[in-house]
């Protein structure tokens, strides 16, 4: 089992090296994706040993995730971790998150900060922009989860093959959830631990998201 | 009277820009058309204002045939930056795809 964890980055240089470390003793491989980064990204990705590759302009995560995961497929991965590059999410998780697979239990595992495990969450996003992300989710998607936007994930290969990303904002992480739902995946929730050092989506950064998954199902 | 005669004016104003942008090949044939026919349709709405009125408030419109104008005018303009924000939400997505393709082949 090929288990391979894809890292999205912009401008993370102060963070990056000590995420690929801190995740390396639980996979096989790293992909850090630089989505353009102005800083020194790419060259400090690159000197741990991981898989560096650069998008040449800034396309946002969601873009930079639907790279990561196709080199990860192309490099023949069995299951694909999506991890943060903000030093946010913590590696000791990735045992407990992909464990389900392994034992073919799930087909994508999503990590939860809404569990047994305590994030130290601000106050305004666990009890504004959650409930109200919960509440889309089930307005629109009719899916229940404890964790509406959750960057922590584990696929399978066959999911990750079957997930086709085509938001490249933040709305990839509400487009994914219900695309594995969309695509019969046996999809459960594992507590996830997240410190947070910054603020990170606003409210705004909602209303933004919503936005662009009306904008993407007009185009599509 | 005064105000037909400046909307004359600015209409004019515009239609020569539009034959001029022509003469220098800045826009093409079915640009000219199509700026071509709403401006015509602007001059003829210009001119026969009065006409309008009586149509609109045949239609039992309670406004004026100005007022009905500014707000097909307003519509249309929240049609065309609907439509250019979906041109350019497919560059956007196209941008990407090249992006990604580049990305994968070094």
């Amino acid at each position: 089992m090929k288990i391979t964890c894809v890292i999205p980055a912009y401008n993370e240089e102060k963070n990056i090296v000590k995420v690929i470390n801190n995740v390396r003793p639980f996979v096989n491989e790293i992909i850090v994706i630089d989505d353009g980064s102005k800083d020194n990204t790419f060259e400090a990705a690159r000197s741990t040993g991981a898989i560096a590759v650069r998008h040449i302009i800034n396309r946002d995560q969601g873009a930079a995730l639907r790279t990561g995961t196709q080199l990860a497929l192309d490099r023949d991965a069995d299951i694909i971790i999506h991890f943060d590059a903000d030093d946010q999410f913590q590696a000791t998780d990735i045992p407990e998150m992909i464990k389900p697979l392994l034992e073919n239990k799930a087909d994508a595992v999503l990590g939860s900060r809404f569990l047994t495990k305590k994030s130290n969450l601000p106050k305004v996003k666990e009890y504004v922009i959650m409930p109200l992300a919960r509440f889309i989710n089930l307005l629109f998607f009719n899916i229940r989860l404890s964790d509406p936007q959750s960057g922590f994930r584990a696929l399978s290969r066959q999911s990750a093959l079957d997930l086709k990303i085509e938001n490249d904002g933040k709305a990839h992480c509400s487009e994914i959830i219900y695309k594995l739902f969309k695509n019969k995946n046996r999809v459960i929730e594992v507590p996830i631990t997240v410190i947070y050092h910054h603020y990170g989506q606003k409210l705004s950064g909602g209303f933004q998201i919503i936005k662009d998954i009306i904008i993407q199902k007009l185009i599509n | 009277m005064f105000q037909q005669i400046l909307a004359l004016i600015v209409v004019a104003f515009f239609l020569l820009r539009l034959f001029g942008q022509k003469n220098k090949k800045q826009i093409n044939g079915n640009e000219f058309l199509l700026w071509l026919i709403f401006w015509l349709l602007a001059l003829g709405a210009v001119i026969f204002i009065k006409q309008i009125d009586k149509l609109v408030a045949w239609l039992g419109f309670s406004g004026t045939a100005i007022n009905i104008l500014v707000y097909l005018t307003v519509l249309a303009l929240i049609y065309q930056v609907f439509r250019m924000r979906l041109t350019i939400a497919k560059m956007e997505k196209n941008i990407s795809t090249l992006n990604q393709a580049l990305t994968l082949k070094k």
